[in-house]
Parts: C-alpha cells; sequence; structure tokens
C-alpha cells in the first residue's frame, strides 16, 4: 500500500457500560447491560455505521461482574451486522486446538469471512477452575502458545479451498483428496486432524495480539497481524511501533503485514472544559479504597495507609522481572510513576480511565489532531478504541470524528471489502498444507452423525 | 399435568440437507448452503412458524464432515428466531465443565432463555484430535459424564439469581456474598468457581439425553428431563417410555418432568404414493457400496459380498459387550433385522433414511395418525423429528402435518411462554448453591 493512500484502522474495544472503571455509575450508563445481547448489537451497529473495521472483546476466566462468552456473543453480533470484524480473545493455555480451530472457522463462515482472534496467553491465572494444579509461567505460555496456534493453522489448512463439491450428478459431496489429516506431534500436543469443517472463508481469521513484553513483541512480530497495546504517551508509542516493526525482517516479513493499534480511550465534548467536567464526575466515582487495594496488590507494595494526596514511589514495587502476568503492563506503570511522580489519588485517576492506555479528553477536532499525529508520526497504523462511557462516547466518536478524519482523507468512506482481511489490507495465507505430503483422510473413519 | 390438556412435543433434528442418506443429491436440497447461516436461519424460522418446541444438532468431533459448530450457529440463530427452543450437542469427554457451563449459559442469555444441552458421552472416538491415547470405556464415560453435568450444574448456581444489584449510589454493583465458590472436587474434576456469567435466565438451560443403554437411561431418569430415543416400533416405544419412566420414582421426580421423545424420520407428502416414489428417488442417490461399508463395521464381516436380496448374516454381528460405540442403536438395528427377518437391501433402506430412527413413508394424515397412535398411548411425549429432505420435507410437516395436529387438539397454537422451558411445561430449577462459602 503505498504511503499516500494509507488509512487509519480502527477497531472499537466493546465492554458494558464503558472502559472507566467507574462507567457503570455514571448517569449515562445502565450497568445492566454487562449480559445483555442487545446492548452488544446496538454498539456494533452504531460502530459498523462509522465503519469501524471492527469490534474486540476481552476475555478472562474470573467472575468479576459477569460476561458473555465471546463466541456465543460474537456470533449473535454477527448475524446482526453485514460489514465489521469480529475479534475475539481466546487463550491458549486453558483450551484446546481442535475446539478453537473448529469454533473461529465456524464464526469465520457464519460472518462471512469477519473473525479475529486475539491469542492471549492467559494474563489471569486460571487453573482452579480447569483442574489444572498452576499456571504457567509467562515464557513457557508463551512458548505453549506458538505450538497452539501452529495446531490451529494446521487444522484450518487441512482442507483444502477447493474441497467440498456438492456434485450432485456424481454423487461426490466431498472430495477426499483434498481433506488431510495434519499428524501433529508436538511438546504440548498431539493433533491428528482433519478439522470438522471447511476451511475458512478468509483462510485464516485475522490473528491478532497483545503481547508488549520482549517475548510477546517476538511473538506478534512472527504470528501477529494486528497488535493492540497499551501506551501512555506519543513517544512511547513511536518507540513500540519502530521496535515491532523492526523484528519482521528476521521472520521474512514486511512492515505492513502487521498493524500496531495501541489503545485510545477519549472522553468527548463539544468543548474542551466540557469534556474535562465530565472527565471530573467520572473521577468523582472513582471507588479509591477498592482502587487503592487492587494497586497495591499490583505494586506488591501495601497503599492502604498512604494519602490520598501524597507522592507515591515505586520504592519497594515488585520488578517487572517478578511478574508473571501482563510483564509490559507493570512496567508501563512504573514508568509512569517515575515520569510523572503522581499523587496517590492521580495516579488512581491516571488509569481509571482505561487501565494504562492512552486516554484524551476534549473535542472531536483536537481529538482527530491527535490521532492524525500518531498515524503519520509512526506512532500507530489506527487505533483500538476504548470509549470511557458506553454507549455515548462511542456515538460521539462516530458522529463527530470520523467524518473529520475522513475528511482529512485518512479514514474510508465506505465499505469495500467483505472480508476483515480485506479491509486491513492482508493478504489471504495460501494453504500451507497442499505442498506438504500429508496423508489423505481415511474417510471410512469419518463420524457418522446421529 | 392432566391428561387432558398434555400436548405433543415437536423437535426438529436440523440438518442442511436431510437425514437420508441421499437426500443431498435431491433437487430440492442445497449442500452447497451447508454453512450458510442465512439458509439455516430460514430452516429455523420455518420450525417456528410451526411453533416447534426446539431445533437440535448433533455433534461430534472425529473430523471429515464440514459442519458449522453448535453454539456458534445456535447463537446466530438465537439472532434470528424469537421462540424456538436451541439445543445444542456436547459431548463431555473432550470438553472441559467450565467452559460447557459457561458457553451454555451465555446461550440462555443471548436467547433469553431458550437453550437447551444434548449431554452425550461421546459415541465416536476423537481421543486423535485432543492429546488422547484413547477412548474411554463406555461405563466410565458414562460415570465421568455424571460428575461433569454435577460441575456444571453447580457452576450455573455459583451466582444467586439476585447477585447483581446494580447500585449506582451505593457503588455496589455485585452482592459479592452472592457469588459462590463452588470448590468442586471429583473424581475427575476439580473446579473452584463461581463462574464467570450470571446464573442462566431458565436456572439451567434444559438437560437433554440420549442414552438408551441401562446406563443411559439410569442418567436420563436421574438427571435429564428431555430424552431423545430411537425406537423401531411402537411396541418398544412403550416398553421404553414406561421403562424410563418408571425408574423416575427412586429419584424423587414425576413422570412429567422428563419428556420422551423418540426420532421420527419421516416422508410426507399429500398422497402415499407420491410419498413413495420421493422414498424411492432418495434411495436411488445412495451409493450402495459405501453404503454397506459403513453397515459392515457392526458385523465381522464384509456385506458387500452378499447379494443384496440374501438375508442379513445375523450371526455374524458383534455382540453389543463388544461394541464400544453407540451400544443401544446396535441392538435397535439388529433387533429390527431379527424381528422383520430383513435382507440386506432392506437393512440399507432403514438405515439410509433414519440412522436407526423409525422412519415412515406416507401421506400427511397417515403421519397425524402415527404421531397421536403413540402420544395417545404413551409410547411417546412426542417426537424429535428428522426430515430426510430439507427445505421440503420441513416444510411440508409444517404446512400440512402441523395443522392437522393442532385440528384434533394435539399441538400448541401459540407458544406458551417465552422460554424452552416453559414450552416443554417444565419447572425452572431453584438455586441450591447458597449455602456455599461466598467470594
Ligand atoms: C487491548 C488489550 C487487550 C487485552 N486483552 C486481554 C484479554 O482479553 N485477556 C488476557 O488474558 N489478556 C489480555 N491482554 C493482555 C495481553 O495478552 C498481554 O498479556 C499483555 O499486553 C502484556 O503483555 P505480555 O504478555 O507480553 O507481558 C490484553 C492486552 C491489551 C493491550
Ligand atoms: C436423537 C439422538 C441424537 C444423538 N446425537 C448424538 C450426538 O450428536 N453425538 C453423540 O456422540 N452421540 C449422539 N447420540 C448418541 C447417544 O448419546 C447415545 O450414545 C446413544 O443413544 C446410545 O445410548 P448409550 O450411550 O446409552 O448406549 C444421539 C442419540 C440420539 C437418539
Amino acid at each position: 500500500m503505498g504511503g499516500s493512500e494509507r488509512k487509519l484502522n480502527l477497531n472499537a474495544f466493546l465492554a458494558a457500560s464503558g472502559h472507566h472503571e467507574a462507567s457503570w455509575r455514571h448517569a449515562d450508563t445502565s450497568p445492566e447491560c454487562g449480559v445483555d445481547i442487545h446492548h452488544y448489537v446496538k454498539l456494533t451497529q452504531i460502530a459498523e455505521k462509522g465503519l469501524l473495521d471492527s469490534v474486540f472483546l476481552a476475555d478472562g476466566y474470573w467472575a468479576h461482574s459477569g460476561s458473555l462468552e465471546p463466541f456465543t456473543l460474537l456470533s449473535a453480533l454477527a448475524a446482526s451486522t453485514r460489514h465489521i470484524g469480529l475479534i475475539a480473545t481466546v487463550e491458549t493455555t486453558y483450551n484446546e486446538p481442535f475446539h478453537v480451530a473448529r469454533k473461529f472457522a465456524s464464526l469465520d463462515h457464519i460472518s462471512k469471512g469477519r473473525a479475529g482472534w486475539n491469542i492471549v496467553t492467559g494474563a489471569g491465572p486460571a487453573a482452579e477452575q480447569f483442574s489444572r494444579v498452576q499456571h504457567p509461567k509467562h515464557h513457557e505460555r508463551y512458548e505453549s502458545a506458538e505450538e497452539f496456534v501452529e495446531v490451529v493453522k494446521r487444522l484450518w489448512d487441512s482442507w483444502e479451498d477447493d474441497a467440498v463439491r456438492n456434485d450432485k450428478i456424481n454423487g461426490i459431496l466431498i472430495d477426499q483428496a483434498k481433506v488431510h489429516t495434519i499428524d501433529f506431534t508436538g511438546k504440548h500436543h498431539a493433533v491428528q486432524g482433519p478439522l470438522n469443517i471447511a476451511r475458512p472463508p478468509q483462510g485464516h481469521p485475522v490473528l491478532v495480539q497483545a503481547g508488549s513484553s520482549e517475548t510477546g513483541k517476538d511473538f506478534a512480530a512472527k504470528l501477529a497481524e494486528v497488535i493492540f497495546t497499551a501506551q501512555l504517551t506519543f513517544e512511547e508509542a513511536q518507540a513500540f511501533y519502530a521496535d515491532v516493526k523492526a523484528r519482521l525482517a528476521k521472520y521474512g516479513r514486511t512492515a505492513d503485514q502487521l498493524k500496531v493499534l495501541p489503545g485510545l480511550s477519549p472522553i468527548l465534548a463539544d468543548t474542551e472544559a466540557e469534556a474535562r467536567e465530565m472527565e471530573e464526575e467520572l473521577f468523582q466515582l472513582i471507588d479509591h479504597e477498592g482502587a487503592t487495594k487492587r494497586l497495591s496488590i499490583r505494586l506488591g507494595i501495601d497503599l492502604s495507609n498512604h494519602g490520598l494526596d501524597d507522592r507515591v514511589t515505586a520504592d519497594g514495587a515488585l520488578l517487572t522481572d517478578q511478574v508473571s502476568g501482563m510483564k509490559s503492563r507493570h512496567q508501563l506503570i512504573l514508568d509512569l510513576i517515575e515520569r510523572e511522580k503522581p499523587t496517590l489519588r492521580e495516579l488512581i485517576n491516571r488509569l481509571a480511565g482505561a487501565r494504562g492506555h492512552f486516554t484524551f479528553t476534549g473535542t472531536p477536532l483536537q481529538l482527530a489532531d491527535e490521532i492524525e499525529r500518531w498515524f503519520h508520526g509512526g506512532a500507530a497504523d489506527g487505533f483500538n478504541l476504548m470509549p470511557q462511557i458506553y454507549p455515548s462516547g462511542l456515538e460521539r466518536f462516530v458522529y463527530k470524528v470520523i467524518p473529520e478524519l475522513q475528511s482529512r482523507g485518512l479514514f474510508r468512506t465506505s465499505y469495500e471489502e467483505q472480508t476483515l482481511r480485506g479491509k486491513l489490507g492482508l493478504m489471504r495465507p495460501e494453504n500451507a498444507r497442499i505442498s506438504n505430503d500429508s496423508n489423505d483422510f481415511n474417510y471410512s473413519k469419518k463420524e457418522v452423525y446421529l | 399435568m392432566g391428561e387432558a390438556n398434555r400436548k405433543v412435543h415437536l423437535n426438529v433434528f436440523l440438518r442442511a440437507t436431510g437425514h437420508h442418506a441421499g437426500a443431498w443429491r435431491h433437487e430440492d436440497a442445497h449442500p452447497e448452503l451447508e454453512l450458510d447461516i442465512d439458509y439455516l436461519g430460514q430452516l429455523a424460522r420455518i420450525a417456528e412458524r410451526g411453533k416447534l418446541d426446539s431445533i437440535f444438532l448433533a455433534d461430534g468431533y472425529a473430523g471429515g464432515g464440514s459442519k458449522l459448530e453448535p453454539f456458534t450457529l445456535l447463537s446466530a440463530l438465537a439472532s434470528v428466531t424469537e421462540h424456538i427452543g436451541l439445543i445444542a450437542t456436547v459431548g463431555t469427554v473432550y470438553n472441559d465443565p467450565f467452559h460447557v457451563a459457561r458457553q451454555f449459559a451465555s446461550l440462555d442469555h443471548i436467547s433469553g432463555g431458550r437453550a437447551g444441552w444434548n449431554i452425550v458421552t461421546g459415541a465416536g472416538s476423537a481421543a486423535h484430535n485432543f492429546s488422547r491415547d484413547e477412548h474411554p470405556e463406555h461405563a466410565e464415560r458414562y460415570e465421568t459424564g455424571e460428575e461433569f453435568v454435577e460441575v456444571v450444574k453447580q457452576l450455573w448456581d455459583s451466582w444467586e439469581d439476585d447477585a447483581l444489584i446494580f447500585d449506582k449510589k451505593a457503588g455496589k454493583l455485585v452482592d459479592s456474598s452472592k457469588v459462590h465458590e463452588i470448590n468442586f472436587k471429583g473424581h475427575t474434576y476439580v473446579v473452584k468457581g463461581p463462574l464467570n456469567i450470571p446464573r442462566p435466565p431458565q436456572g439451567y438451560p434444559v438437560l437433554v439425553q440420549a442414552g438408551s443403554s441401562e446406563q443411559g437411561k439410569e442418567l436420563a431418569a436421574k438427571t435429564a428431563e428431555v430424552i431423545f430415543t430411537a425406537q423401531q416400533t411402537f411396541d418398544a416405544g412403550r416398553e421404553f417410555y414406561s421403562d424410563v419412566k418408571g425408574r423416575l420414582a427412586k429419584y424423587g421426580r414425576s413422570a412429567d418432568e422428563l419428556v420422551i421423545l423418540p426420532g421420527l424420520a419421516p416422508i410426507v407428502a399429500d398422497t402415499e404414493a407420491e410419498a413413495r416414489e420421493l422414498e424411492e428417488e432418495l434411495h436411488s442417490f445412495v451409493d450402495t457400496k459405501r453404503a454397506l461399508d459403513g453397515l459392515s463395521e457392526r458385523f465381522t464381516v464384509n456385506l458387500n459380498d452378499y447379494a443384496l436380496d440374501a438375508p442379513v448374516p445375523l450371526d455374524k454381528a458383534k455382540p453389543a459387550e463388544e461394541f464400544n460405540g453407540i451400544r443401544s442403536r446396535q441392538e435397535v438395528i439388529l433387533d429390527a433385522a431379527r424381528r422383520e427377518g430383513f435382507t440386506i437391501r432392506q437393512l440399507l433402506y432403514r438405515s439410509n433414511g433414519g440412522h436407526g430412527h423409525i422412519t415412515f413413508t406416507g401421506s400427511v394424515l397417515q403421519t397425524a395418525d402415527l404421531i397421536e397412535k403413540w402420544f395417545l398411548n404413551h409410547a411417546a411425549d412426542g417426537f424429535n423429528v428428522l426430515p430426510q429432505l430439507f427445505p421440503t420435507g420441513l416444510e411440508i410437516f409444517v404446512d400440512k402435518v402441523i395443522p392437522e395436529l393442532q385440528n384434533r387438539g394435539l399441538f400448541r397454537t401459540e407458544y406458551e411462554g417465552a422460554t424452552l422451558r416453559e414450552s416443554l411445561g417444565l419447572r425452572r430449577p431453584a438455586n441450591t448453591r447458597h449455602l456455599q462459602q461466598s467470594i
């Protein structure tokens, strides 16, 4: 893609009442929407009106306030929309590659090529939910994730694109010579295949990743096509962007094969003063006691007796090397404390908007300027939008910021491509399996459906 | 429920092209739409137009065929329908209770209380796709299956119905004293809980089971609310019905807490002659050699070595105990062959049409008569309908057979309520978990 026609890619990170931790208490939100499918349908339809590339949801296996499960949710959204991409987070630690390959293939068929997979290795431990003894360490998780993804890709490729014949005259439903076992035996998984569904319309659903540690960035450079990341400043985002893009060459990939989308969490109003007011209103709703507790656990220092208006230092805090969850997010917070020397209240407020993603409070024009600066300044290929309040924050973005970006020639004015790959300007992967001398599946073993 | 207002329950066993092995080659069939959600949505809406209780799909993980995955499919269908129940088959052997509990709870929330779970213990081996050495034996599958279901129910109950309070003023979203760990430690599973989604609208999605062996029937009597079964004759149907209903009392359950739905694979037309013609046409599409290869698996000889009109070599059949797959289906087919003195061709035709379920070819009225007979004589509470050809076989059932059943006062004319439980006349289970330690 030539530089002049390079366009922004925009994803909406869906959530119940918004990304601000106190959004659910705000007068504009209805917190009952947490497991209400109509809420997510509405958000996705707004995003589709704004011609966004995709919507995405985070996921994990602990209770909190409860959430819908990604595949069921996104499949329902697929049935209620026509264009927008649908990215599900599925982790590799507590799942089976066969099920994951199949569900994504199914979602990709149902949505006619709009599925994407945010590959996470499990930032939160969940061994106790899955009859396991312990949550694997950071590097082990990445290592086994790589194998997991490899199995999934091979399963998607176990059907050649033209394996399904539907030839009524000659009685050939499936060309059995084009369905192959994968006979994979690795360190963690042994999977014979083939998959029980034809190759996805996109070949492979789009592979998304959100690692920012050293291991995470390498993983992304090797495998991912989109990378989500949390960056608090323009300069850090620039450095991240350059770093990740530079890693691509060693895997034989070019810079446009990986889209870097930092999180962007706006509070928008017609005037800057109004936006600030809304921000202040949200700060007021924060449960500072609860937030202090969470921060204490996160940093490994007891802040319960720390005055809200006293400065925080990182003295005695856990080092990033000691953390096994989200390493890069931990470092981001340490850097923030070092750089801004915030009071406890300021630190809590700073993280409340979007947990360490870039937040922005201002007018649509100011935001368009900021987006343009990042996009042209080598800090982003687009953004992962995280409105602090749903649905109004997304509506404002779609109705006020998108037209501005369009008139600057930075964003599409209609959907031209059916698939998510097409929207992101990514190539459809060839079927790697055709060249391999894998075995044809023995059809006498095909399951008898009952 | 009183005998007088007892009504037939009908589920459609959904397939893109039909339950007849040759259906996909018929001109009405659309094999090219097998993965097309718009087409499958149309089928679901036809079923809903007929006021059917539910849609159901079979499932397995051996690989080879190409079908949509149940949760993604049913969730998409939930979005294009309003009333009809959505029953997914999920096996216990190659899945994890936490994921399964969550996916069903999510489907139940998305559909507004229309989810059902056909609990299977995995008739076919899929060990090769899940890093396992071998498929567990029949008895072991049922044992772990039972524990699996217990974990899932406890997870659904880990949230009390009123755990979410949304108190903006007080800053309290969840009443954490109403969300509980389950701390389950069983033979196979160790699960702490709670689940990461509130209790399903139905309490539990409807629990469906399809076992017909001794162990299968016992598990159904203990835990299932709907039972699918393959019965070849009216007498066998009655015997199965009274056998299973008779087992309920010892688990403190009453007869109307379990709905028995035998499979019925009909070919219906306005006249019997037209129906027969269609049946012949469908048989003509089946490759005899390949179909016999499939059936041969149940015998220790190759049926292709015999003349088509020779009697079935019953003496060569494997005894049921040596058969680790669907044990009861094996018996059903052999029984039919024995009883009716089948030739190989008859066996083949029987298995072409309904893969072991009763097949029936006849007029609209004859089909209604059959349903009425089984229903009134306690051989069935309704049927799991397996149209041999889609979409036309479903359309004629919905547009002709259903009105006939309605005229006879046997079938609903409007949906009774919003949830699948309400359609089936089943109670919403109370939450038993409030005694547990909260998080
Ligand atoms: C936008 C975004 C969304 C994420 N969503 C999830 C998620 O849903 N589940 C999860 O376990 N981790 C999630 N993560 C965490 C990442 O997978 C990753 O662990 C984290 O960014 C830290 O990087 P690292 O693993 O390289 O240390 C997300 C990260 C980002 C930036
Ligand atoms: C209508 C019907 C549908 C079934 N669907 C499935 C299925 O999708 N997957 C599966 O593994 N078994 C399926 N079964 C098999 C049953 O779970 C069960 O194994 C079978 O009826 C034999 O009973 P038994 O297990 O007690 O021997 C189905 C059975 C029936 C009657």
